[in-house]
């Protein structure tokens, strides 16, 4: 397995962990009303969110810099990856807008602290849909060439 | 353009270079071993550069490593 490829699983792992641990807290801790009024939770959050980004950067940078870790077709593979991110955040921001559509229609108010969570939905999927891009693209190219 | 293939020699190359692991040939020309394997498969064409490195690393021209089948 290719070094990239093989940070690209333990991006996507530790990616989903964190993103799994997110949804568990937010949704325990009490959802978006509460996150909007108690700032530990927000602060759990936060932590949460801003550690599985900073996590999976330096699992991809670290390889990244690395002489000889990377070759042209990592290159090539990890330059195919967007295709994947900018569908996954296309379908995310689609699936918000509907969902959001569709709960708040009758009162035509939105709450603001969804932009927030919006937001913070995106770079999770965008981050992770970059690690499953890289693993897809040496799957493909690993069959079909 | 129908049906053209870039064939290489790799493999026969590295066995007739005192049978060099597809490691050593990686380290030579600056490329991960997965991309050797990828390329002695046909499942990966180089670039120019790399075809070069890999074609000096064995000191033999660049058709002596790849051909252009059509």
């Amino acid at each position: 397995m290719a070094p990239l490829q093989k940070r690209a699983w333990w991006g996507l792992a530790i990616g989903l962990v964190f993103a799994v641990a997110f949804v568990l807290v937010f949704v325990l801790m009490g959802g978006i009303e509460t996150f909007d009024t108690d700032q530990g939770f927000r602060i759990t959050i936060n932590v949460l969110w801003v550690g599985g980004l900073v996590a999976n950067l330096i699992i991809l940078n670290l390889t990244l810099r690395k002489p000889g870790m990377v070759d042209e077709r990592d290159r090539m593979i990890l330059d195919r990856a967007p295709r994947i991110q900018w569908l996954a955040v296309v379908f995310t921001l689609v699936a918000w807008v509907i969902a959001l559509n569709e709960v708040y229609r009758a009162t035509d108010l939105i709450p603001a602290v969804y932009l927030y969570v919006i937001f913070m939905s995106v770079l999770i999927v965008s981050t992770l849909a970059q690690c499953l891009g890289i693993v897809i693209g040496y799957w493909r190219a690993n069959r079909y060439g | 353009m129908a049906n053209a293939s870039i064939n290489n020699r790799i493999r026969r190359l590295r066995f007739d270079h005192g049978e060099m692991t597809q490691e050593e040939l990686a380290q030579r020309v600056g490329c991960t071993r997965q991309t050797i394997i990828a390329l002695e498969q046909g499942k990966y064409v180089p670039s120019i550069e790399l075809a070069f490195k890999i074609a000096r690393a064995f000191g033999v021209t660049l058709e002596d490593v790849f051909q252009y089948e059509e």
